[in-house]
Formats: C-alpha cells, sequence, structure tokens
C-alpha cells in the first residue's frame, strides 16, 4: 500500500517543474528547450546603452531595441544565422585556443561536477563539457566534415533560434571562473567558450545590461559607476577625511598628478559602496605609512573590466584606457589593487591586446629594491605582491591585536587565483595581521569556488540563481564559522566583496566579507597616529 | 520488538532510501547521491547530513525545537532552487511511506505499522516547520536584495531606483487594486 502512495507523492509534487530543477530528463538534452521566466535571466540591456555603445569608436553592439527573453520573438536581425556562423568562422580563425577547444575534447567527464552551477542547480547543460557542446554541436555541423555529413549521431546540430535561446540561458550562468579547467587533462578552458558564445550573441544584440551599462559607463566617465571625475576626487578625499578622524593620521593624495612615481588603480566599488570603502581607506593608510609617491587618476577610475565580459574589442579598449593614463602621467608603473577581472584582463590578454607598455618602466619597489620581474611586461604589480614584500623586508609596524576580534579565513578569488596565480601572497601578508584559518582543501586555492556572481552576474533580479551557484563557497564558509568560529571572509576582489556580502548574508550571516588591506591597514602602527584608544579596530569603529 | 528497534534495524536503510527520494527530484540525481564528500557536492552531502539528523530525532519522539537545526539545512537549499514551495519541501513526507514499507516488507517486525502514530505525528510537525523555515529563508533573500540594493554595490549612476521600474506598471496595478 504504501509504495503507490509514495509514486503519488512524487507525481503530485515532482510534476512539471522547469527543467533546472526537477523532471528526469527522458530526451536527449539537445531536444529539451530552455523555457525563460522571471529570474531566470538577468535582464537585458537598455536600447539607449546599446545605441550608446555601437557609436563609439572600436566597438560594436548592433541590434539595438527593445525587447525580452520571455517573448517568442527576440526580434533578431535579418540574417542572423549567417552573421552567428559567419563570427564563428572569423574566431575560429583568430583565436587558435577556440580551435583547439572545439577539436580536442574527449568528453572524459573530468570537468563534469566541477562547476558551481552544476552542483548548486543538478541542472546537466550547467556541467562545463556540455555547456561547450552548445556551441561545438553547431560548430560540428557546420565546420567538420563528420557533422556535415552523420549530423545528430556525431553530435551535430544546425543553429536554430532555439539553440540561440539556449546560448543566451547557459553562457549566462558560467561566470568564466575556470575551475572546470583545472580539472580537465586537456586544458579545455569552458570560461573562453563562454566568453566566445558571448559575443556571437552581441553580434545579433543580444546582452544583459548589467554589464553593458557598466561598459558604456566605464568608456564614458571611466568607471563602471559613471562617476564624473569631481564626484570621484570627492568620494575619495571623504574616504581621507574618515581615516583622519579614526586614525588622527591624514593621508597625503593626488589626483592626475604628472611625474608620480606611481599610477595607483582600483576598482572603483571601492572608493563608494560599502565593504569595499573599507579596503580604499585600507590603501589610504598603507600608502601614507610607507610614504608613497602615486597618484590616483579620475580618468582611469576603474580596474574592474567588464568589457571582458563582452567581447575583445571592449576589453582591449578599456584595458588601453589606464595604460593611456599611465604614459600620459609619466609614470614609471602601476600598482594595482584589489580586482578580480582587472587582473586577468592584465595578466593574460594585455600583453597581446595592448601591450607591451615599453613607455613604462619594469616595476621596482621604491621602499625595498625588490624588482617585479614578474610585472616586466606588463608593468602592474598587485597590491598583495606589493605588500607582502613589504612586510618580507620589515618596512611595516603592525600591532596584530588590534584585528583580535576578528577570525578570518580566505577566499581566493576566481581571476586573481587561477589567472595569474596569486595564492600565496596574500596569505603571507594575511599571516602578518590576523588570525585565521583555511577553508577545506578542495574549495581553495586553485580549486576555490566561485561567488556565484562574477561576470556580471551579480544583478539582483537572478538572487537565487545567484545563491544557488553560490552554494559551494557559502557552504565551505559555514563549515570553518560552524569548526572554527570564522567571522569574516577576506579576499582580494571587489566584485566578492559585494556579491559575498550578499551570500553570507544568505547563508551564513554571522560572517562578514573585508579586503586584504583592510586588515592591513588595521594593524599597521605610525607615527602620531591617536587610535591607541580603539579597542575594537577600525571596522568596528564604523560600524 | 518495539517501534525503537525497529528503527534501530532499519535506519541505515530506511535514511538512504530517503536521501535517494529527495535527490530524485534533482535533474542530475546521481552525481548528488554518489559523490560522498560535502564540500564537492553540496546538495547531496547536505540533504544526506541533515535528513540523517532529521530522522535520528523523528524516530525518538524529540522535542520539535530540535527539528529547526536540520530542516534548515535541508531547506535553506531547495527555497533557493526551482522548486515551488510544495516541491521544495514534500520529499521530508516520504519517510511515513518508507517506514511504512520497511516494516511491511519484514515479517518480524510487521506489527509495528500499527505503531507508528506517534512518528507519523512528529514528521507532520516537521513538515509544517518545514514551511516556516521556507518562508523565513525566503523572507531573508528579500532582504539580501534590499541590503544589496541599499548598499551602493548595485548603483549604475543613470539607473533610477529599482521602484521606479515599476512606474509604468503601477497605474495598471492601481487600476486592479481599486477595481477600475
Ligand atoms: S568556467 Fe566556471 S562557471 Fe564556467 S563552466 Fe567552468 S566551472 Fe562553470
Ligand atoms: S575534462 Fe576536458 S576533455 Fe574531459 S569532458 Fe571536460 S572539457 Fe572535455
Amino acid at each position: 500500500m504504501s509504495v503507490p502512495k509514495l509514486e503519488q507523492l512524487s507525481q503530485s509534487v515532482v510534476q512539471g517543474p522547469s527543467l533546472a530543477a526537477g523532471a528526469i530528463p527522458t530526451r536527449d538534452w539537445m531536444d529539451i528547450p530552455v523555457k525563460f521566466t522571471p529570474g531566470s535571466y538577468a535582464y537585458v540591456a537598455k536600447k539607449d546603452k546599446v545605441e550608446y555603445l555601437n557609436s563609439q569608436s572600436g566597438l560594436s553592439f548592433p541590434n539595438a531595441r527593445e525587447w525580452s527573453p520571455e517573448d517568442d520573438d527576440w526580434k533578431l536581425p535579418e540574417g542572423w544565422k549567417e552573421i552567428i556562423l559567419k563570427g564563428l568562422q572569423e574566431r575560429l580563425g583568430k583565436f587558435r585556443s577556440l580551435k583547439i577547444f572545439m577539436d580536442c575534447c574527449v568528453r572524459c567527464g573530468a570537468c563534469a561536477d566541477k562547476c558551481h552551477f552544476f552542483l548548486g542547480t543538478g541542472d546537466p547543460k550547467n556541467m562545463p563539457v556540455l555547456r561547450a557542446e552548445l556551441l561545438r554541436s553547431v560548430y560540428r555541423n557546420d565546420f567538420t566534415l563528420g557533422g556535415k555529413i552523420l549530423g545528430k549521431m556525431v553530435g551535430a546540430r544546425e543553429m536554430t533560434v532555439s539553440v540561440l535561446k539556449e546560448w543566451f540561458m547557459y553562457s549566462y550562468q558560467c561566470t568564466e571562473c575556470r575551475r572546470c579547467s583545472v580539472f580537465c587533462p586537456y586544458g579545455i578552458d569552458t570560461a573562453e567558450i563562454t566568453m566566445m558564445l558571448r559575443e556571437l550573441l552581441h553580434l545579433v544584440g543580444i546582452g544583459i545590461n548589467w554589464i553593458l551599462e557598466p561598459v558604456s559607463n566605464s568608456n564614458r566617465t571611466g568607471n563602471h559607476m559613471g562617476l564624473q571625475p569631481h564626484t570621484f576626487k570627492d568620494n575619495v578625499e571623504f574616504l581621507v577625511e574618515d581615516v583622519e578622524s579614526l586614525t588622527g593620521v591624514k593621508p597625503n593624495i593626488s589626483f592626475n598628478r604628472k611625474g608620480a612615481e606611481i599610477l595607483f588603480i582600483t576598482p572603483s566599488a571601492d572608493v563608494f559602496a560599502e565593504p569595499g570603502l573599507y579596503t580604499a581607506m585600507g590603501y589610504l593608510l598603507l600608502f601614507e605609512a610607507i610614504g608613497l609617491d602615486y597618484t590616483w587618476s579620475t580618468y582611469a577610475s576603474e580596474g574592474g573590466n567588464f568589457g571582458l565580459f563582452t567581447n575583445n574589442e571592449a576589453m582591449k579598449k578599456l584595458n588601453a584606457k589606464m595604460y593611456a593614463e599611465a604614459e600620459r602621467l609619466g609614470v614609471k608603473y602601476i600598482l594595482g589593487g584589489e580586482c578580480g577581472h582587472m587582473w586577468r584582463v592584465v595578466h593574460q590578454y594585455m600583453d597581446t591586446m595592448n601591450g607591451p607598455a615599453d613607455f613604462l618602466e619594469k616595476p621596482v619597489s621604491p621602499i625595498t629594491g625588490t624588482v617585479f620581474e614578474n610585472a616586466a611586461s606588463s608593468k602592474m604589480v598587485h597590491i598583495s605582491e606589493f605588500t607582502a614584500d613589504l612586510i618580507k623586508h620589515g618596512k611595516l609596524k603592525f600591532d596584530k591585536s588590534r584585528n583580535s576580534h576578528i577570525k578570518a579565513t580566505f577566499h581566493d578569488s576566481c581571476n586573481p587565483a587561477r589567472a595569474m596565480g596569486l595564492i600565496d601572497e596574500p596569505r603571507y601578508v594575511l599571516d602578518h595581521v590576523v588570525d585565521w584559518v583555511e577553508m577545506p582543501e578542495n574549495t581553495i586555492r586553485e580549486q576555490t569556488f566561485c561567488c556565484g556572481s562574477g561576470t556580471g552576474l551579480n544583478t539582483d533580479e537572478i538572487m537565487e540563481l545567484r545563491m544557488r551557484a553560490g552554494l559551494p563557497r557559502a557552504n565551505a564558509v559555514k563549515y570553518v564559522h560552524e569548526k572554527h568560529g570564522v567571522n569574516m571572509l577576506s579576499c582580494v576582489c571587489a566584485i566578492d566583496r559585494a556579491t559575498l556580502t550578499s551570500l553570507n548574508d544568505y547563508w551564513t550571516p554571522e560572517v562578514g566579507v573585508c579586503g586584504v588591506t583592510e586588515l592591513v591597514a588595521n594593524a599597521i602602527v605610525q607615527e602620531d597616529e591617536t587610535r591607541g584608544e580603539l579597542e575594537e579596530g577600525l571596522r568596528t569603529m564604523v560600524f | 520488538m518495539d517501534i525503537a528497534e525497529g528503527f534501530r534495524f532499519h535506519g541505515d536503510k530506511i535514511v538512504n532510501r530517503w536521501v535517494e527520494y529527495t535527490l530524485s527530484t534533482y535533474t542530475s540525481s546521481g552525481f548528488f547521491l554518489k559523490e560522498r564528500d560535502k564540500f564537492a557536492n553540496p546538495v547531496g552531502g547536505n540533504l544526506r547530513e541533515g535528513l540523517q539528523k532529521l530522522f535520528l530525532l523523528l524516530s525518538r519522539d524529540a522535542d520539535p525545537q530540535e527539528f529547526t537545526a536540520p530542516l534548515e539545512q535541508i531547506i535553506s537549499i531547495r527555497a533557493v532552487q526551482e522548486f515551488t514551495p510544495g516541491q521544495a519541501v514534500a520529499p521530508l513526507n516520504a519517510v511515513k511511506h518508507i517506514v511504512r514499507e520497511a516494516f511491511a516488507a519484514d515479517k518480524e517486525r510487521q506489527h509495528l505499522v500499527g505503531e507508528l502514530y506517534d512518528f507519523e505525528f512528529s514528521v507532520d510537525l516537521a513538515v509544517i516547520a518545514a514551511f516556516d523555515i521556507y518562508m523565513q529563508y525566503r523572507e531573508r533573500l528579500y532582504q539580501v536584495r534590499i541590503a544589496e540594493i541599499k548598499s551602493g554595490n548595485h548603483i549604475l549612476t543613470d539607473s533610477k531606483c529599482p521602484s521606479s521600474m515599476l512606474d509604468g506598471d503601477n497605474k495598471k496595478i492601481i487600476k486592479t487594486v481599486n477595481g477600475i
């Protein structure tokens, strides 16, 4: 009697859920069409933003229009299919890696269960191997002999509107985090396949607002917030005042100063939004403590490169702006703040797109004399390596007890960890300034789990998606919170500071989020400071 | 043989079946079932752990207050996946049927089927608590959204306040409310 009842229970509740979470697929994945419902997609780009971007030199964002993914008709341009196929052909010729990635997957499945979107949703199309198949199936159909002859038998399929819709759904359920690539025996980087999918979609006017508006702002004012130079300057000055009232030390700052030794660039979110503000205050204190000869720029006022999430032209243009400003100001090199995708672009793409930056000098720390050979070509040094070097040479005096109210852990942000190998430097810094513990081994360093909201997916209309994609990360945070009493999640990425805050607010509200430099500055002891009376450290007082 | 012994004897089997049933509500249930590392498989791992703990509590007639922790472990996850509220909570109910099935198939313990009133009542309480927890987590999600919008992380200068997006629809909504 009980067995039929159980079946009845399943039938009455499990029937008819969307593909992503309930139904057991009885059909081949290719035959299951995607369905767009509120919450399953990020809002599409506003028409005026697309128009503006399309009118800018070096950029192409055609087919601006009002449309919705929920409509049957996406108002695609005339001949859209040819545009896509031609676009793919061009890219296969231009990017050798794409051609290799299309050809060499043996479908071993090693990557299948490594993606946080798959782990959080159980949706097979979120397995990296299937995500890549979305493009590969079309590639096979139109660009390989086997596919042309044998079609579906070899996993080939024609480019149709429904395939296009699937591309949109799943290229925006990938944060280009590269975790899957760590496990692939062939080094196939599904993140780059997602990048190609997004590029191709832009050719026919498919893109999301949370990415295109920041790109358009960055193009227009130099930062993704769209802050104009005077506002940017005001904000940094406010932070100087805050630092002064908290510590008694007034940091010296300058803007657009020609002849400064170093240009400092960080994500604009750090000077504008919590909790990044505290990291920015940290930079100010740190630079003051060592008397660094540096300048901010109100034009290159953004480290984050939202162009990376659209197409290579936009990425190139936004990256070039930082170097153009460095050249204009005549600095020796660039020091970069805690950011994720800025570093990926600098480390992986800058040299071939805009480099080498021969007009700058090989970076040397003015305080320790250390030559940063690793940055010899990009001419850009990461704040964590810069700080670690200062500590190593005993140039900073710390009072670690100022962070004694904090038990920290460290989140390796995907881009610094996997795209530039910045893994030990922030840990070395943390060792000197705070009591901290690691999260479980298979969730850190190269294997780190994404915050779930990277690549421009940190928009609130897809909050549920972000929470389930962030579950693998949050799950490890929760573990160290319960086991070791961790109450602070530190990281070196501005997007993370925003997205992990939301993630923790849902999964582990007891754990805050901070930048590594915030903890550094909190522990720095300087002459003439007056914060001796602060028992609870800088952040706590701000609260 | 009393019912406590019955639960002990069949416990592992019941929990396994319950976990299997619950994970079958996911498309890729195979992986969620197989991978036992909780960090490599957070959905499978947490659901298994939560159901294990919950079963122990249910089978020893524990204070329903104690259900909260394991229920949160399960429902916090299902509240952000693509389930209706009913679908999110329903697998909890399945344990009633699974227990009956296990006892009924065991000649020595068949008679225990008639003694399940207290156990099933506990399950009912757990299901009711699960709905409350589901709602708490949904509310928390909305709070997270609001906090994010307020933090400034969200602001793109020439975007308007998110509530202004309602503008166009507002008139329609007001009309509907007023029955015009
Ligand atoms: S790059 Fe990251 S998000 Fe994209 S498929 Fe790989 S693991 Fe998933
Ligand atoms: S691990 Fe590499 S070769 Fe194996 S299925 Fe994934 S992409 Fe293909």
